[in-house]
This record gives C-alpha cells, sequence and structure tokens, in this order.
C-alpha cells in the first residue's frame, strides 16, 4: 500500500513501481493490447477511451472511472464487441481481479463506505412522517412541487433541492398541519361525524337502474339517476349547532372521454332545504359547506338528493356524488362542551396554574415531541428556545397554553433538523477504519428504508441503549412485518420497475387495438390518395383537389364512436400497478427466490385484470388481488408480462420493443445501453424502397440495425423488446398485427435462442442469474443508501451477489446483506475525499463521468 | 342557471362559462378606476432610480419566459418572406396575427450550449435546462450543476420593487418515475429558472396555490387578514429554525452544507418577503373566487395559470416570471385536439406528413394558447392606460429548434409586447445567428438592470430588437 502510494505520486523517476503497475505492464497491457487495441489503442480512441494513453502504468492505475466501465462492460459482455475475438475466462478473471485490487485498492476488512449526502425528506417521506408522528394525512401532492430524482429513485440526497418556494411551503404545511393535529383548547363543542356511508336510500327506493354496471357504494349517488340517502341524528340537548358538509364530485378515469352530465344536489335537515347546487364534472373536487342551526333535543333528519338534469347525455365516466362527511358540531353553548378527542395524545396532565410549572410542562412536552420529530435526543438549548417561543404566545392575551406548545411545535416542523436526516457518527478510535454511523442514523436509515418513515418508539429506545446494532436482524424482521412495510414495497418496486407510471400513462385504446384488426383496403386506398394528394404539395392542388384532400382529412381523423374491447381506466391501471407490487411483495415477505420477479408459474389478479389478460377460465370473481396458479401454457409471469411494465414501455398507440429492450437491460440486466447518438439516421430512406407493402416493426427495426452506429446497441435491445411483442401496448396478448403474425422469436448477443417469450424467460433465469443480482443489489443499495454507487462500491455489490448466488437468491438474503453493507453501517465523513478521486484524470475523458 | 340545450358543445361551453365567471371577477378589478391602488409603484419612485423595471411613463415594465416543449417544424414555424415589416405569419403562427403589431418573430437566435458535443445524448435536458441559464449543463443525474437563469438574474436585481421577486410557473405538473434524459438529473428537464448554478427554482402548477401566494389563502374579503397573521407567525418561527439551521451549518461541510445553504437562502427569502408585505402595505383583494386546483383539461391549466399571470402582474405583485408550458421532451399526448400519440415520439418524424401535420397541429396548439394569453394582456390597461402587453416583453420559445434533428440553432422564438415603448415590434428580423443569451442581456437592459455586462455564452448586446 504504502509503495503504490508514493508510485501514484508525480511520476517520480526515483520511486519503485508498485505491484499493481508491474502487473499491468507485464500481464494487463498485453491482454488490452490484444483484445482492446482495435478500438482503443494504436492511434484509435473510440468513445474516447485509449487504453494505450496513460503517462504511465501508474496513471493507469488512477483511472478508476475508465477501469470502472471496463469492468461493467468487461462482465456484461458488450465488450469486447461479439464478433471480435474474446479474452478465455481466466483472462477476463485476470483483468477483473486487476481492476478491483490494484486500481480500485479495494481493501475487504474495511472498504469506503462512501458518503451520503444529507437527505431531505421527499414528499412521500415527509407524508409517512407526518402520519406518523402527529397522525395527520397531509396531502402532499397537492400542496408540494415533485421532487427532482436521480438514478431513477426520489430519495437521492443530492438530487433533492430546497427551493425557496418549498421552504415557504413547509412553514404554510407545518402551520396548517398542528393546526389540524393540536388542540388549542382544552374544552371545544362536542363533535358527531356522521360517514358518508350512512347515508342510506330510503326504504321505497328501488335498486339502480342506471345504465352503469355496478351501483355506487354506499354514500355515492350517481348523476345519471334520481335517488338520495338520509341519516339520523340524535341531540342529546336543544342548542345551537352547526353542520358542516363535505362531499366530492366523483368521476372515474376513462381516457379521452368526456362526460357532460349535469345533476341537481340538494340538502335537507328535518325537511328542510339548506343547499341546492347545479354540478358537472368537477375533476374529484371537494366540497365544503357550513349551516347554523338552532334544534330541539331529539331526532334530526339529513338528506342529501340528486336529480339528473340530462338524461340524454352519453354516460361515460361514471360521475358520482359522494359523502364523504357529515360533521355535527355543537351544542355550541360553553356549558356543554367537551375534552377533544385527541387531547391526551398531546397533553396528557392537566395544564398547571402556575408560570414557572407551566414552563416545566411545556418543556417536558416540546422535549418529547423535538425528540420525536428529529430522530435522535434533543438538546437542553433547543428545549429552553422551543418553551420560550411557546410561552411567547401564551404569554399573550386571550392565548391557550395549548396555542403556545403548537407555535413551537410548528417551528419543529420547520427545522431543518426535521426536514433534514442529519447523520451523527459513533466515536471510535482513529484506527479502526472508516467510522460507523451512530445508533439514532442506523434507526433512521432503517426506518426509511422499512417504513419510509420516521424510528418508531422502539428503534429510538434501542438506539438509546446503543442495543439497535447488537439486534439488527430481529429489529429488521420486525420493521418488515409491520404493515408500514407497505412504504418500501410501493417505493422501491414502483420506482425501479417503473409502475408507478401506470397510473399516468398516456395509451390510445383505440389506436392499439386498431392494429390488430387486419388493414381495411377501401381505407388504405383513401389513405394512399390522401399522401398523394398532400405530397404535391397542397399550395399546387387544384380546386377540387383540395375539396379532396379536404374531404378525405375528414374521413380519416373523425372521431370513431364505437365502443372498446378494452380501456385503460383507472381500475384497470390500479390493477396493474398491483400485480407487481404485490408480486414483488410476496417475494419479500415469503422469502422467495428473487429469480421469480423473472419467471414463475403465480402472479397476482383480480376479475378485471384476469379478463384483460384474457385468463377468464380462472374463475376470478372480484376487485380484490389474489394469489394465482397460472396454466401450464400460460405465458405469464414475471414482471416482464405484466401489464404494468407492459404498459409504460409502450408509446401510446404502439408497443415499443426498443423500449422495452431498453428496460430489461435498464433495470434487470444492469447493462443500460448507451443514449442514441444525437444525428439519428432517417429510417424511411430505406423504408421507402418497399413500395408494396406496410413493414411491420420487426422488419422496420432489421433495416435500423443495418445501419452500423446503431447495431451495436439495437442488437442487445431489439431481440429483447420483440420477445415480448405478443403484448399490446396495454399488455393484451395477441397473434398477430395489421394481418402479420407476430415473430417472437431470437438470439441474444450473448448467444442464447429463443422462440417465444416463454424460452426468453428460461433463457434470463439460467443464464443470466448473475446479471440480475447485480442489477437489484445495485438498485436497493442505491434506493437504501440515497446516493448513487460508486467504483468502491464493486466489492460490497459483489460480496452481496456472492451470497445471493450461494443461497438460491432468497430476498432475505438480499435485505440483510444490505443493511449489513459497510456503505450502509459506516460513513466516510464529509470532510474527508474519497481516498483517491483524481478529477486531474478527467478532463481526457470527460464522458466518462456520466453516471453508473 | 339551468343548461337546457343538452349538446356537447353547450356543456363545453358551460364550462368555459365558469372559468369566465371567475374571470368576469378578475374584469371587474381591472375596471377599478383607482387602479394604482393595486400598484406600490408610485409610492416607491422616488427611491428607486427612474429606470429600473419602469417605462417611461411610470409605469411598471415585465418581463416573462414561456417555454414549449420539443421545438416547431420549421417550415411552419417561419414565414416564407424576407425579414422587415412586411410578412405574412405562417400557419403555425396564424393565431398571433391579431397581434402582428406587437410582436417581432426572432429568427437566428441559438443557444449552442444545449449541443451535444462530447456530452452526447441529452439534448432535451439541455434544451430546458439551458433555454434561459446559456450554459453548458454538468452531465450528471446528481452532481447538479447548471447557471443562473437570466430571469432570476433580472429579479436580484429588481425583485425588491414588488412583493414577489418573480413568479414561477409550469403547466407539466407529472413526473416520470424512473432516469431522466440520458445520464442527465431530472432536475435540469423539468426546471426553467435557476437561482444559482446549483438551484433549481421549482415552478407551481397549481393556480389555487398561485393566488393563494399572490393574495392569501381563505375567502374573498379575508385574505388580507390571512396573509398578515401569516406572515406574523412566520417571523417567530423563523429565528428559531434560523438557528437551528446555524448549527446544524456547523457541524457539515462540503456538499451537505450546500444543502442547509439552500435552506437558509430560502429563510432569508422569506424573511425578505415579510419585510416587503411591510412596506408595501396591505395586498389587495381581488375579491374573486380563489381558483380550483389543476384541472384536467390542459387548455384549461394553461388558461388560468395565464389567468393568475395575469393578475399578478397587473396588481404589481411581480414584474418576472416564467411560464413552462410543457418540459423539453414532454411526452403527453393532446387528446383534447385528437393527437393521441406521445409530442416526443411524434417529434422524431423521419419525415413522415402524417406525424409532420400532426406537430403542426400541435405547434398551432401551443401558439393558440399563448395567443389568448396575449389577449388578456391586450386587454388589461395599466396604470399608465397602455395594455399591460405594451408595457411588457413576453418571450415565447422552445430549447430545441427541429425537433426530430434536436437542433439549437434557430430557436423558434417570438418577443411579444413592446416594453413600455422600447422595443420595435411588428417585425420579422433575422439576428444572423448570435447567441440567445445576447437577447438576454438586451431584455435586462431595458429592465434597468446594470451590472449584467455578459450573461451566459453570451458575445454582445442584441442591438435590433
Amino acid at each position: 500500500m504504502g509503495a503504490f502510494l508514493v508510485a501514484s505520486g508525480l511520476g517520480s523517476q526515483a520511486a519503485p513501481e508498485s505491484a499493481g503497475a508491474v502487473e499491468f505492464r507485464e500481464h494487463i497491457q498485453p491482454l488490452l493490447k490484444e483484445y482492446c487495441y482495435d478500438c482503443h489503442g494504436d492511434g484509435a480512441s473510440k468513445g474516447h477511451v485509449a487504453f494505450d494513453a496513460f503517462d504511465s502504468p501508474a496513471a493507469a492505475l488512477e483511472a478508476k472511472d475508465i477501469w470502472w466501465r471496463a469492468l461493467k462492460n468487461l462482465r456484461s459482455g458488450i465488450m469486447p464487441p461479439p464478433k471480435k475475438p474474446q479474452p478465455t475466462a481466466r483472462q477476463k478473471e485476470q483483468i477483473e481481479r486487476w481492476i478491483k485490487s490494484a486500481s480500485f485498492a479495494e481493501d475487504p476488512l474495511n472498504p469506503d463506505p462512501g458518503h451520503v449526502t444529507v437527505r431531505r425528506l421527499n414528499r412521500t417521506e415527509y407524508r409517512n412522517t407526518i402520519r406518523d408522528l402527529v397522525g395527520v394525512d397531509f396531502e402532499v401532492d397537492k400542496e408540494f412541487p415533485p421532487d427532482d430524482s436521480g438514478l431513477g429513485f426520489d430519495n437521492i440526497g443530492d438530487a433533492l433541492t430546497l427551493p425557496p418556494m418549498l421552504l415557504e411551503k413547509y412553514l404554510t404545511a407545518a402551520k396548517a398541519i398542528v393546526s389540524k393535529a393540536v388542540p388549542s383548547t382544552p374544552r371545544v363543542p362536542a363533535e358527531a361525524i356522521l360517514a358518508g356511508k350512512s347515508f342510506k336510500p330510503a326504504a321505497n327506493q328501488t335498486a339502480s337502474t342506471s345504465r352503469t354496471n355496478t351501483p355506487p357504494p354506499p354514500g355515492s349517488f350517481s348523476y345519471y339517476e334520481h335517488s338520495g340517502g338520509g341519516s339520523r341524528f340524535h341531540a342529546e340537548h336543544a342548542g345551537k349547532y352547526q353542520l358542516l358538509l363535505d362531499f366530492s364530485a366523483v368521476e372515474k378515469f376513462v381516457d379521452n372521454q368526456f362526460d357532460y352530465n349535469q345533476c341537481r344536489w340538494t340538502f335537507k335537515a328535518d325537511g328542510k332545504e339548506l343547499f341546492t347546487k347545479e354540478f358537472g364534472r368537477e375533476g374529484n373536487r371537494p366540497f365544503h359547506f357550513e349551516f347554523d342551526q338552532t334544534w330541539d333535543a331529539g331526532d334530526h333528519d339529513l338528506v342529501f338528493e340528486i336529480e339528473p338534469l340530462t338524461p340524454d347525455k352519453k354516460q361515460v365516466r361514471a360521475l358520482t356524488m359522494r359523502v364523504d362527511s357529515v360533521t355535527v358540531r355543537g351544542p355550541l353553548e360553553s356549558g356543554h362542551w367537551v375534552q377533544p378527542a385527541n387531547y391526551i395524545t398531546f397533553f396528557p396532565k392537566p395544564v398547571p396554574a402556575g408560570s414557572s410549572a407551566r414552563r416545566r410542562y411545556a418543556k417536558e412536552l416540546l422535549t418529547s415531541f423535538a425528540t420525536k420529530a428529529y430522530r435522535r435526543p434533543v438538546d437542553r438549548p433547543t428545549v429552553d428556545r422551543l418553551a420560550a417561543l411557546a410561552e411567547g404566545t401564551y404569554g399573550l392575551p386571550g392565548k391557550t397554553f395549548e396555542e403556545g406548545v403548537s407555535q413551537a411545535m410548528v417551528a419543529v416542523l420547520a427545522s431543518p433538523r426535521f426536514l433534514f436526516r442529519e447523520e451523527g457518527l459513533e466515536k471510535q478510535r482513529a484506527s479502526t477504519g472508516f467510522p460507523l454511523i451512530d445508533e439514532y442514523a442506523l434507526a433512521t436509515r432503517l426506518s426509511y428504508l422499512f417504513w419510509s418513515s420516521m424510528p418508531d418508539e422502539t428503534l429510538l429506545r434501542l438506539a438509546g441503549e446503543s442495543k439497535l446494532r447488537a439486534n439488527l436482524a430481529e429489529q429488521s424482521q420486525r420493521l418488515l412485518a409491520d404493515p408500514k412495510s407497505a412504504g418500501f414495497i410501493k417505493n422501491f418496486s414502483g420506482q425501479w420497475l417503473q409502475t408507478r407510471d401506470v397510473d399516468t400513462v398516456q395509451i390510445d385504446a383505440r389506436s392499439v387495438l386498431g392494429r390488430e384488426t387486419s388493414p381495411d383496403p377501401e381505407f388504405e386506398k383513401r389513405r394512399q390518395r390522401f399522401r398523394d394528394l398532400r405530397d404535391k404539395g397542397e399550395d399546387k392542388l387544384a380546386a377540387d383537389e383540395k375539396k379532396e384532400i379536404d374531404d378525405l382529412r375528414a374521413i380519416l381523423f373523425r372521431p370513431n364512436p364505437r365502443p372498446l374491447r378494452a380501456e385503460l381506466n383507472g381500475d384497470l391501471r390500479r390493477a396493474m400497478r398491483l400485480e407487481t407490487e404485490k408480486t414483488f411483495e410476496y417475494i419479500v415477505r415469503q422469502d422467495r427466490p428473487l429469480l421469480e420477479l423473472l419467471d414463475s408459474d403465480y402472479t397476482f389478479l383480480n376479475e378485471r385484470l384476469a379478463r384483460h389478460y384474457s385468463l377468464t377460465n380462472l374463475n376470478i370473481v372480484g376487485d380484490e388481488m389474489r394469489l394465482v396458479k397460472l396454466p401450464a401454457d400460460s405465458m405469464r409471469g414475471g414482471v416482464i408480462t405484466h401489464g404494468s411494465v407492459l404498459t409504460v414501455t409502450s408509446n401510446p398507440t404502439r408497443t415499443s420493443p426498443v423500449k422495452r429492450g431498453k428496460f430489461i437491460l435498464d433495470n434487470l440486466l444492469g447493462s443500460p445501453p448507451p443514449p442514441p447518438p444525437p444525428d439519428i439516421p432517417p429510417l424511411e430512406d430505406a423504408a421507402k424502397a418497399i413500395k408494396d407493402r406496410v413493414l411491420t416493426l420487426r422488419e422496420t427495426l432489421a433495416l435500423h440495425r443495418e445501419q452500423p452506429l446503431c447495431s451495436s446497441c439495437h442488437n442487445r435491445m431489439d431481440p429483447l423488446g420483440l420477445a415480448l411483442d405478443n403484448f399490446n401496448a396495454m399488455g393484451m396478448w395477441r397473434d398477430q398485427e395489421k394481418g402479420q403474425p407476430i415473430d417472437a422469436a431470437g438470439i441474444l448477443i450473448s448467444g442464447e435462442k429463443f422462440t417465444d417469450i416463454k424460452q426468453l424467460k428460461h433463457v434470463l433465469v439460467t443464464e443470466h442469474a448473475t446479471e440480475f443480482y447485480r442489477t437489484i443489489t445495485e438498485k436497493l443499495l442505491t434506493y437504501a443508501l440515497g446516493r448513487g454507487l460508486e467504483y468502491y462500491d464493486v466489492a460490497t455489490v459483489d460480496a452481496i451477489v456472492a451470497r445471493l448466488e450461494k443461497s438460491n437468491g432468497k430476498a432475505s438474503v438480499l435485505l440483510s446483506a444490505v443493511i449489513e453493507s459497510a456503505p450502509f453501517q459506516k460513513s466516510r465523513p464529509a470532510s474527508a475525499n474519497p481516498p483517491s478521486k483524481q478529477e486531474a484524470s478527467l478532463p481526457k475523458h470527460p464522458e466518462l463521468k456520466a453516471s453508473p | 342557471m339551468n343548461i337546457k340545450n343538452t349538446s356537447p358543445i353547450a356543456a363545453e361551453r358551460h364550462f368555459n362559462l365558469r372559468r369566465r365567471q371567475f374571470l368576469r371577477g378578475l374584469g371587474a378589478c381591472i375596471a377599478l378606476p383607482a387602479m394604482e391602488s393595486l400598484s406600490p409603484f408610485p409610492a416607491l419612485a422616488s427611491v428607486v432610480p427612474a429606470t429600473l423595471a419602469q417605462t417611461a411613463t411610470g409605469a411598471p415594465l415585465r418581463t416573462a419566459f414561456f417555454c414549449f416543449p420539443n421545438g416547431a417544424i420549421p417550415s411552419a414555424w417561419w414565414p416564407k418572406d424576407e425579414a422587415g415589416p412586411d410578412f405574412a405569419m405562417s400557419g403555425t403562427l396564424q393565431p398571433l396575427a391579431p397581434y402582428k403589431n406587437q410582436i417581432q418573430l426572432l429568427g437566428e437566435l441559438d443557444q449552442k450550449s444545449a449541443e451535444g458535443g462530447k456530452d452526447g445524448g441529452g439534448d432535451h435536458a439541455r434544451g430546458n435546462g439551458v433555454f434561459l441559464t446559456g450554459v453548458r449543463l454538468k452531465k450528471s443525474a446528481t452532481d447538479i450543476h447548471a447557471g443562473i437563469s437570466i430571469d432570476q438574474a433580472i429579479a436580484r436585481e429588481v425583485g425588491h420593487l414588488t412583493r414577489l421577486s418573480s413568479l414561477e410557473l409550469s403547466c407539466d405538473p407529472t413526473r416520470p418515475s424512473g432516469a431522466c434524459d440520458s445520464g442527465y438529473a431530472c432536475a435540469y428537464q423539468f426546471n426553467l429558472s435557476w437561482s444559482s448554478a446549483t438551484t433549481p427554482v421549482a415552478a407551481e402548477a397549481n393556480p389555487r396555490l398561485v393566488f393563494e401566494r399572490l393574495f392569501g389563502p381563505g375567502a374573498a374579503g379575508q385574505r388580507t387578514e390571512n396573509l398578515k397573521r401569516r406572515q406574523q407567525e412566520q417571523r417567530s418561527i423563523l429565528d428559531f429554525v434560523m438557528e437551528d439551521a446555524k448549527a446544524m451549518n456547523r457541524r457539515l461541510n462540503g456538499r451537505d452544507r450546500d444543502k442547509l445553504d439552500q435552506y437558509l437562502t430560502g429563510v432569508r427569502e422569506i424573511e425578505t418577503r415579510i419585510q416587503k408585505a411591510e412596506r408595501f402595505g396591505a395586498t389587495k383583494d381581488p375579491g374573486i373566487d380563489t381558483p380550483p386546483g389543476v384541472p384536467q383539461d390542459r387548455a384549461q391549466h394553461i388558461a388560468l395559470m395565464t389567468d393568475m399571470l395575469v393578475l399578478a402582474f397587473q396588481s404589481d405583485s411581480t414584474r418576472i416570471s416564467t411560464v413552462l408550458l410543457g418540459h423539453d421532451g414532454d411526452n403527453r399526448s393532446l387528446a383534447e385536439i385528437g393527437i393521441s400519440e406521445g409530442h416526443h415520439d411524434l417529434s422524431h418524424h423521419f419525415n413522415s406528413e402524417e406525424k409532420i401535420q400532426k406537430l403542426k397541429e400541435i405547434d398551432l396548439w401551443y401558439a393558440k394558447q399563448f395567443a389568448l394569453f396575449l389577449k388578456k394582456m391586450e386587454q388589461t390597461k395599466d396604470i399608465d392606460g397602455h395594455s399591460l402587453l405594451h408595457n411588457s416583453m413576453i418571450l415565447y420559445g422552445s430549447g430545441n429548434a427541429d425537433g426530430n434533428r434536436h437542433t439549437h440553432t434557430n430557436l423558434p422564438l417570438v418577443l411579444a409586447g413592446g416594453g413600455g415603448g422600447t422595443l420595435t415590434p411588428g417585425r420579422y428580423v433575422k439576428q444572423g445567428s448570435k447567441p440567445m443569451s445576447n437577447l438576454f442581456l438586451s431584455l435586462a437592459d431595458r429592465m434597468g438592470v446594470r451590472k449584467l455586462n455578459s450573461f451566459g455564452d453570451s458575445t454582445a448586446r442584441l442591438t435590433d430588437v
């Protein structure tokens, strides 16, 4: 090590050459010369890489970023290119070993854990943390701007910025959350909440006669029929009351179709109309109204009525009025006031009278609150400042003690110590390598990994007793078993496999399904005529031709009113997302082999999704997603056959074999293709040569691959994507497109042949498990750490992959290996530079700085 | 009001009507004779140089930057005629024809920093991130480094004149998961405004929240009081968190400290806002309904957001704004006009006439939305009797020129407004292949910014605008 450091200095002639440099000169360089110099040496520098451009073997050792990329390309078989002579397995291993031990200077006993930039809570984490801290569900999606993600995840410290506008929103949110959660007085008027569901149709009203199939759920009322629902409130005391109405105008999402129906919506108390108004499509908007009432003791009837105003209109979006709740507040006379429901949660004792006793009580409350919010014990000066802040408010005339404490709580929620996850280090002797993060930081890393939320009392208590590290496995299992671990399932799988996007991806069902019908010769004739006319140039057309082209345009581009075989509506989108989430969850919770994500004989379906997949003979009834064993001949099973993945990797009107292939390379095999070159050669010149028929997608792509510039990447992407082309852009099975049969057969760049998706999945599982293990390890490590991986993480990843291979790729092994890894347990202090990050070597190869 | 007519058109009209009812409130506001009372400006005229974001008549001078995605089909954008005042508006820009005398079509301006060069792919990340910054972006998924954007550079100088130093709006509310364009951080592709090389200024996409920022939360009549109370309460909170942040900053290093600096900047900005609120006095409640959240219909969304911008300019709440109509690389379709393919997918049209036709329709649609905004600006009178449009400089353009080939020269750009009489609209001007940053310098000059001698990749000021 010492010799190595000297050698990597400024090329001093006197310094002895390190062992790594000697090995490079004697063994590695000859291999590079033999297998790589065709493109990366002897004057060639494809991709700006030349392996003979180093000033010295010592300088070669320092070019870690180049070796890191070389390692990835070597391992994934991208380099040397398949058609070129290949190094033997032993030679490959020699290069790998040299890169890892000599260039990366890996120290297996004390690997560099890297440093995680202090992380701001993202929207999801903020919402969950607030839920667990004060019990309020804060609608972050509406109130906060979307977070910037990096490397495919939205919890990356470096990528999460804090623009001034967001801080302003944090302040507003803190105030809103505390006012909602924390009582401001010890006694308030009683409140009774009548749930929407309790508004039942009157007995004499018959069941739904609506043209929609399913009647609306209890508390919801269709725009399309005359109906209503009532509930009854029993007033114990006569007095003044307030009625708070909360309802929403709801619609089901249906692509590209609008519903212009309207209704009249009326509310009556004891038969007296308090409110009546017309509603159209309102985009799921909530409404709130308040009314004052003076009531006698006894029963009071509260009734909603709905009346359709547009009986003849097309009914598309299933418009309904949904009663969220009616709150009866009162009697308002102070003699009847009660303690607020959650008072004890925030104020467990009665407020003392004397000012010093009050101050003591405030400190007690705020110490506990700030400790939870800051996820570590709070120091005395901070508590003093908080107490002073509280007193500054409750000391004012007309302000309560509770309002004062609330104000201090607002300050806690706006503090950077709440919004950022600051991590402390364990104190240790200098000689023991990189420091461990302290137990509070570990508790926080664990809880945000598993729950996307704050540590609970148990975690904080164990950290306080310095017993968390000793009970790591047990605690990890407890966190995973908790329902809050839905946070991990949803956020990790939703971003890794991009299933989050299925809720918003735009797919035009009509165009997608239209490709599966055989071409209509009449339509094609018109289209050809339209093209011919247009190619003449519209300004050169005669008057009758102009009229003709306008008529053709009207026919060709008119909206088609036929109903569709399938639509990508909200229910289906949800079912698709859940299929992938549930599969991932099942594998994690049941500790199944991770390879089942690639291929399995089961999946999760409900009635809607089973129908979508034409799996109708499985007799799946109802909305609930359940584990389903697939028929032996089914092509489904494994995430690449999930509707979610198939849909989010499609274009709005058709499948995209390129996007699908890229998805598999990016997210499952870990060898992302480089971005397309800036000037993509146009396809149509070659495609135009074939005049007599329309090319299939496969043929068009084959033409594209003939261009040498395109072939190197498309040879990798296209076979993978084309193997999935039996699944249309909505994930439905099909045998032909535009009258031509679909050919899913192919050959991978690594040489394996397959005839259909079933065989491809088998190839992936049997021949590419290592790549998959490495990819999921890298993805999970990135998510767990909140930072991108660097060359010094290769050792950690390799060790985890080795453990996975030994254990049949069990999910639990992956999770515990990540949690036990050095980067998760330790931290390089921010002040220390990466051990040998050679910025100096970068200008020569700036393109290599691209993200992993 | 009962809608008897049951045709879809009538219902659509009904929907528009409700937006108009919201706007009618705005109209009432416009009709106020004592319009000056909405503006803090006259009171300030004595303490600031007469030229700082001000027209010769003493009215506020505003600048806004609109960005639409994926370039425009060049043949349909550029006029067939020579440069000069006698040109016919091309197909795409037809909607702007009524305002021909108040716009100039700027040809031959470039953003060469957005070109690939050694960084390779990523033209949409660059098209977006370079559009108002004029600098090369650091190609990294996490290590964000761009440059200050021109709107923020101007806001630094003139922002103190108004309640909000600038207003960033977006009509593109959702983000896809997964990595962004070709290894570039997503921040580049979704943010036009940058207050520093490392701090993107997030834009607001929810019309309701923009309105509450301008006039306060709650019902009409209570907003001024609500806003005042909110700010008073914030003051003591800010004192507390500032101390927390400073203590934390002392414990941190390097990148960690940069993140805390963003927090501290935010705190200072809110403090400034509160001080301004005291200096400018109470806000004037426009007395109209708070607009709803984000509508599903995209034209409606843009209409509401530009309503907010007109309101902000009219009330002199700000003089600087950016409006992201769609991020570069935007792949949303426009089902509203019968185009179901994604915009970005279409933009790689490979010379397919059918796709080009659809792209022209999309380009036209964006121009229509912009024209509707110009109409509102034209119809709203400023304190000096001119229209708001006369007293503004509104740039409308895209960070890609030809989306098919990802070019960044001869960008499609329209400069609307009279700049308070300092611009010479009604022309088609070819600038002769100059950096767009040169235009930024000239706009900044007109805004009274003194210290800006260069910006981005500027080479000189643009003399002919």
